[in-house]
C-alpha cells in the first residue's frame, strides 16, 4: 500500500482545501522555479508563468481526479506551460524554435557544490565541461541532480523513454569523463 | 554486443548492492562486486558508467527564501480567494438575499486569509505546521515539548511563548518555572488550558475540544466562562457550538481515542470512530463496504505515524480487510 503524505496532500487539494493547497504550493514553488528559470533564462517570466501555473492547479483541481505521480505530473505541465509562455513572447518563432532558442541550460559554477563524489576537477572546469554538453544532456542531468527526479520521473517530464534518459545520462558521464582525462594529461603537460 | 549490455546497466543502476559499491558504503558490498568486476572485465565500461550516473553531480541548490515563497502564496491565495468572491456576488444577484449565509461563509474566508496573510508578514508569530500524516516534535523557546500530530497546527507570539494556540492535535510536555511560577497557557476554539508544568494530551476536532491529564494538575477556562480542574488520568471534552462538557475519569469502562507521544490509545470505541480518527490524521476518508463491521469494538495502542503498521493492528484487532482504492479505504469483513 502506497500512502505517501503527499498524496494525501493532493486528495485534500482536489476536494478544494486551501491548506492542502498552500502545502503543495509551498513544497514546490522552489523547484519549479529553479527549473522555469534554466528553460527561460528569465526571472520575470518564470515568476508570472509560475503564478498562472498555480491559479491554473486551483481553478481546474477538479478535473485531476487521482494523479499517479505528482512530481513528475507538476513538473511536465509546468515545463509546458513555460514553453508556451516563451512561445507567446516570441510571436514569430514556432513552438519547436521556441525549444531551440530557450537559454541553453547552462551552469554557472556558484551552483556546482564544491564537494564532488565523482570527480576531483575544479568547479570552474567541470562547469565548463557541463555546459558542453547538449541541451538535452544538460536537462536529464539539471532533473536527476537538481531536481532530484529518478529517470522514471524525468522519462515522463522530457516525454522520452525510460531508456532513453539512461542513455542519455551514459552519454553525458562518458563525455564529461573523456574530457576530464584530456584535462587531466593537459594540466600536466603544463605542470 | 552493445544489446546485451543495455539491460546490465539498468540491472546494476537499480541494484542497491551495487549502489552501495559505488559509494564505498558497505564493505561486504565492495567486496563482492570488486571481485565481480575481476571475473567481468568485459563490462567495465558498463560498470563505470553505472558508477558515474549513480554519484552524478552535486549542485549547490539556490532556493528561494521561505519569505519570498510565503509573499508569492500570499498573493496567489488572494487572487482565487478575490475569484470566489466575485463568484458570489453573481449568484447573489440572481438569488437574491437567500444567498447571505454564501456571503458571510465568504467573509469569514477572507477574514480567515487576511489573518493568515498577517501571520505570514508579522516575523513576531511563530507558526509550526504539520502535514496530513506527519509528526513534528518541538521544543518551545521555555523548554516545554510539544508532539503535534498530523494536519495540526501550534502558534505563539514570540513575546508570549507560553501563551500558545492549537487546531487538530498535540501533546505536550510543560516545562514548570519554579522561581516565577509562570502559567503555561494553550488556547483552542472551545477553551482555554492552563498549567503550571505537566503532560497532557489536547485534540480540537470533530467541532470540540478534548483534554486528557497524565500528569500535574490544570485548569481548563472553558468559552462559556465557566472554569474546571482536572486530576490526572482525567478525560474532559468541551463543544462551545453546543456547550456541552463531559468528565470522565479514564478507566477500563471508558470510550475514548486518543494519540499520546506517537501511539493511538484507545479504549471501546468502534471501527468507525478509529477511522475517522485517521481520516483527520493522514486525509484518507474510509467507506464501509460491510456496515456490520463498524461497530467492532476496539481496544487497545498503536504505534502511530506509519499508516501501514496501524492499518495492519486494526484489521487483526477487528477480523476486517481494509484496501486502498482511489484514496479512499474500503473496509470489509474476512
Amino acid at each position: 500500500m502506497d500512502i505517501t503524505p503527499e498524496k494525501s496532500i493532493w486528495y485534500f487539494f482536489v476536494k478544494g482545501d486551501l491548506n492542502a493547497f498552500s502545502a503543495l504550493f509551498k513544497g514546490y514553488y522552489s523547484v519549479l522555479y529553479d527549473y522555469g528559470l534554466k528553460i527561460s533564462g528569465n526571472v520575470a517570466l518564470t515568476e508570472d508563468c509560475l503564478q498562472d501555473f498555480f491559479i491554473y492547479l486551483y481553478d481546474n483541481k477538479q478535473n485531476f481526479g487521482e494523479v499517479n505521480n505528482i512530481r513528475s505530473y507538476l513538473f511536465v505541465s509546468f515545463r509546458r506551460a513555460v514553453f508556451k509562455k516563451l512561445k507567446k513572447e516570441r510571436v514569430f518563432l514556432d513552438y519547436d524554435e521556441a525549444i531551440e532558442n530557450r537559454a541553453k541550460f547552462d551552469f554557472s559554477p556558484e551552483e556546482i557544490a564544491i564537494k564532488q563524489e565523482l570527480t576531483t576537477m575544479k568547479r570552474t572546469v567541470l562547469t565548463e565541461l557541463l555546459n558542453s554538453l547538449s541541451v538535452r544532456e544538460k536537462e536529464t542531468v539539471f532533473l536527476r541532480y537538481y531536481s532530484g527526479l529518478t529517470p522514471n520521473q524525468i522519462s515522463t517530464v522530457m516525454g522520452i523513454s525510460y531508456q532513453s534518459v539512461l542513455n542519455t545520462l551514459q552519454k553525458a558521464f562518458v563525455k564529461l569523463r573523456k574530457a576530464s582525462e584530456s584535462e587531466a594529461i593537459f594540466s600536466i603537460l603544463n605542470a | 554486443m552493445k544489446e546485451d549490455l543495455k539491460p546490465l546497466l539498468d540491472n546494476l543502476l537499480n541494484d542497491s548492492s551495487f549502489r552501495n559499491w559505488a559509494t564505498k558504503s558497505n564493505k561486504n558490498d565492495m567486496a563482492f562486486w570488486n571481485s565481480w568486476i575481476n571475473k567481468n572485465p568485459r563490462d567495465i565500461e558498463t560498470i563505470y558508467a553505472v558508477k558515474d550516473i549513480i554519484l552524478g553531480i552535486s549542485f549547490k541548490k539556490k532556493t528561494i527564501e521561505e519569505e519570498r515563497v510565503n509573499e508569492k502564496l500570499g498573493m496567489v491565495l488572494k487572487h482565487i480567494n478575490g475569484k470566489t468572491g466575485a463568484e458570489n456576488q453573481i449568484v447573489k444577484k440572481n438569488i437574491g438575499w437567500s444567498v447571505k449565509g454564501i456571503a458571510a461563509i465568504a467573509v469569514i474566508g477572507l477574514a480567515f486569509l487576511v489573518l493568515t496573510l498577517g501571520v505570514f508578514n508579522t516575523s513576531d508569530v511563530m507558526v509550526h505546521k504539520t502535514a496530513f500524516g506527519e509528526t513534528m516534535s518541538l521544543t518551545l523557546p521555555d523548554g516545554t515539548s510539544v508532539v503535534l500530530n498530523g494536519n495540526s497546527e501550534i502558534r505563539y507570539d514570540k513575546d508570549t511563548p507560553r501563551d500558545v494556540v492549537l487546531k487538530g492535535e498535540a501533546y505536550f510536555k510543560v516545562k514548570p518555572k519554579h522561581t516565577t511560577d509562570a502559567k503555561f497557557w494553550v488556547n483552542t476554539q472551545d477553551l482555554r488550558v492552563e498549567v503550571y508544568g505537566t503532560q497532557f494530551h489536547v485534540n480540537t476536532r470533530d467541532e470540540k475540544t478534548k483534554v486528557l491529564l497524565d500528569e500535574g494538575s490544570i485548569k481548563l477556562l472553558l468559552n462559556n466562562g465557566a472554569s474546571k480542574k482536572m486530576e490526572p488520568g482525567e478525560l474532559v471534552s468541551y463543544s462551545d457550538g453546543n456547550d456541552t462538557v463531559l468528565h470522565e475519569k479514564v478507566d477500563t469502562t471508558l470510550k475514548y481515542a486518543l494519540w499520546r507521544e506517537g501511539t493511538f490509545t484507545f479504549n471501546n470505541i468502534n471501527l468507525k470512530e478509529m477511522m475517522k480518527y485517521i481520516e483527520h490524521t493522514y486525509g484518507l476518508p474510509s467507506e464501509f463496504l460491510d456496515k456490520s463491521a463498524e461497530t467492532k469494538i476496539l481496544t487497545g495502542g498503536i504505534p502511530s505515524g506509519n499508516l501501514e503498521i496501524c492499518l495492519m493492528a486494526v484489521q487483526k484487532a477487528t477480523g476486517t480487510r481494509i484496501v486502498q482504492k482511489d484514496n479512499t479505504l474500503l473496509i470489509f469483513n474476512k
